[in-house]
């Protein structure tokens, strides 16, 4: 008997029955479809959602500024590095490697990273503002490693792209069809942390010792 | 790892006469209780969560195996490959052979408590493969040579000075000899050297909070990053997940999830939280080759059919050891396995057995506590109880305290001669104690008075004979 035989027969003896037959496994697979499952929402803070994300993502360390639109990101992460006393290069995921960086005077190398870059930047797929959480979805234009790599992780997302609950963006992904989960989506709430020292809360433990979000309006 | 249960009351008084671990434990035991109290209060919809979250759990439970043959399904259609492993050892071989055929030379892991159950480290270190913990506090116990202390921060009993050392003897072969006393610092140089290892891994190994039947994903929640370094710089990422990780949708993960980073650590949201659903896609830039996922049984399904099938329904968030006296007291490696505090006391027995871990179910006060706080409402008094009355009728146990629990029973079942005892044992104790109303010694009763703790002495008269005086003075 092979090892998925032994361990459902032992799963079907644990529960005292047989095989489930196709009209109860269809019935569970229209529950797996999430159509009856109706989740529960917990109410968000009265306000705009921005607002509501801007102070679920700042409890967690997290900061925020608000631009007027995309092609001022260049300019604002230059005023951001120079401001944090970083040098002008990043890391820039390809979804933004069509913006006019070197206009800003920013260095930026398209693609994902090794490791070498101080600064990575990514653009989010969806804002969740429940807790100020960022969800990124991986794919050629949007490498993984920006993520997690660099000390100095700055993320785009628009103001569109907000939504109450991870729920709301969950539905959208079904939506897509069968494939539609990429292999990896990351819902990012602040930097990198660890308590496993005395528990001593301390940032950048082997992610992003900063985040920040630009909130294109 | 081989248990250490059956030596429970020796490890005990030990952990209580270790100066260094108590203070650890003071520190861990308030933080944690006191964070999660101000989380939950944050969340009015917590307790209703709580009652969805139960529902989701038992009904997958009811339907596992159609859920797991779906999330089976899934994994494959996105290009992963499940393995079942019915025990341990079975899983310990499949990883080790992923590993060989991966022609791994590094390994690095994620937190994961089915792999430190399954006992994958020991497993890949003698097949010749170097692993490395990669979650901080999992990392300084490798160093140490010890099993984690708590599921949530394994190296909760270790001070700063001790990790100094630590980090001291082990990081001179990275040109490292400073010798650290701050935890920024500590922390910086843990990162450092870690650093290294991500990038020069060939596989990743990370557990799983959620297994998603729908879309055969694996959620993995991290607050340092470690686990996503590890699942997606390595060539190969290994999933190893009990069977009972399964959930039907993200929705139904999502519930859970609002519970489980109040419960763990008193935050809203752990930082991380990671859906990794098959191996990379055509133009990725980043992600593994291969994806495996290996879905553990080792005793589960034999308890989907008694009373602890509700012990499932766990989704180690160390709530209920936070919140338990006694593991407050002597932390987690008193317990000898795995799994330390109310949860580890009933998995313990289940996994190794009632003759190895019998002491574990009975050294809990019955406070409910753990319950009150349990995410996922599992009654472990009760369970704790049932598994105190299987020990009695397995014949395991003291003989004294089985015989004092035969005499009782004999007592109790003769209410006459009950009461008779009580009324002449309350009036000699009175006699005996004399004025001063107390005694600080006894036959046969050492263990009371160790430590100076005395015992107040009865008054003279039983609760019963009270009752009837007061009642007979109110004239009814």
């Amino acid at each position: 008997m092979s090892g998925r035989e032994t361990v459902l027969a032992a799963i079907r003896k644990g529960l005292g029955r047989g095989p489930l037959g196709d009209a109860a496994r269809a019935a569970l697979d229209r529950r797996q479809g999430a159509t009856d499952s109706d989740p529960l929402l917990p109410e968000l803070p009265q306000g705009p959602l921005a607002q509501v994300f801007r102070a679920g993502l700042e409890k967690v360390a997290g900061t925020m500024s608000e631009i007027a639109s995309l092609d001022e990101v260049p300019g604002a992460v230059a005023g951001y590095l120079a401001g944090n006393g970083l040098a002008p290069e990043a890391a820039v995921a390809p979804s933004l490697g069509a913006l006019d960086w070197s206009g800003a005077g920013v260095v930026a190398q398209v693609g994902g990273t090794r490791g070498g870059d101080l600064t990575g930047i990514s653009l989010a797929w969806r804002g969740v503002a429940e807790n100020g959480s960022l969800v990124m979805l991986s794919g050629p234009d949007n490498p993984t490693s920006l993520n997690f790599l660099p000390d100095h992780h700055l993320v785009v997302l628009r103001a569109d792209d907000l939504v109450p609950h991870m729920e709301s963006a969950w539905g959208t992904l079904r939506e897509r069809g069968e494939g539609a989960w990429p292999r990896t989506v990351n819902v990012i709430t602040g930097p990198s942390r660890t308590a496993d020292i005395e528990l001593t809360i301390q940032l950048g433990a082997h992610g992003p010792r900063s985040l920040h979000v630009f909130l294109i309006e | 790892m081989q248990p250490l249960s059956h030596a429970f009351k020796e490890r005990s008084v030990a952990a209580l006469q270790d100066e260094t671990l108590q203070v650890a434990l003071h520190r861990a035991k308030d933080g944690f209780a006191v964070k999660r109290a101000k989380a939950v209060a944050g969340l009015p919809e917590f307790d209703a969560l709580r009652d969805r979250a139960v529902a989701i759990k038992n009904h997958t439970l009811e339907h596992l195996d159609h859920y797991l043959e779906r999330y089976a399904e899934a994994v494959e259609r996105s290009g992963g490959t499940v393995h079942w492993a019915a025990s341990a050892e079975d899983a310990r071989r499949i990883v080790v052979d992923i590993c060989r055929a991966a022609d791994a030379k590094m390994i690095t892991k994620g937190k994961s408590m089915v792999g430190e159950e399954v006992g994958v480290n020991g497993a890949l270190e003698e097949a010749g493969f170097e692993v490395v913990e990669t979650d901080l506090g999992e990392y300084i116990i490798q160093l140490a040579h010890e099993p984690p202390s708590h599921i949530i921060v394994p190296a909760v009993h270790k001070t700063r000075g001790q990790i100094a050392d630590l980090f001291h003897e082990n990081h001179a072969k990275y040109g490292l000899t400073r010798k650290l006393s701050e935890v920024p610092e500590m922390v910086n140089e843990a990162r450092q050297v870690l650093r290294g290892k991500y990038l020069a891994a060939d596989v990743g190994i990370t557990g799983a909070n959620f297994l998603i039947a729908e879309t055969g994903t694996s959620v993995i929640v991290t607050n340092e990053g470690n686990g996503d370094l590890t699942c997606s710089l390595p060539r190969v990422h290994i999933v190893t997940a009990g069977i009972e990780k399964v959930v039907p949708t993200v929705e139904d993960a999502s519930t859970l999830l609002r519970l489980l980073a109040r419960s763990a650590t008193g935050q809203d949201m752990t930082t991380y939280t990671t859906f990794s659903t098959g191996p990379k896609r055509a133009g990725d830039p980043d992600g593994p080759e291969e994806y495996h996922v290996v879905l553990v049984d080792n005793g589960r399904s034999s308890m989907l059919g008694d009373a602890f099938r509700e012990m499932l329904r766990c989704i180690r968030c160390g709530a209920c050891m936070n919140h338990c006296p006694v593991y407050g007291a002597i932390g987690g490696h008193a317990y000898g396995w795995v799994y330390p505090g109310p949860m580890g006391s009933v998995l313990t027995p289940l996994s190794v057995g009632l003759k190895e871990a019998g002491n574990l179910p009975n050294a809990c006060t019955l406070n409910g506590h753990c319950a009150e706080v349990c995410p996922v409402r599992i009654p472990l008094p009760d369970l704790l109880r049932t598994l105190r009355h299987r020990e009695y009728q397995l014949r395991l146990g003291l003989k004294p305290l089985r015989w004092g629990l035969a005499a009782w029973v004999w007592f109790t079942a003769h209410p006459r001669i009950y009461r008779l005892g009580t009324r002449v044992q309350a009036r000699v104790l009175a006699l005996l104690a004399g004025r001063k109303g107390r005694f600080t010694r006894m036959p046969l009763a050492g263990g009371w008075f160790r430590g100076g703790r005395d015992l107040p002495a009865p008054q003279g008269e039983t609760f019963m004979a009270v009752w009837k005086r007061r009642q007979k003075e109110q004239g009814r």
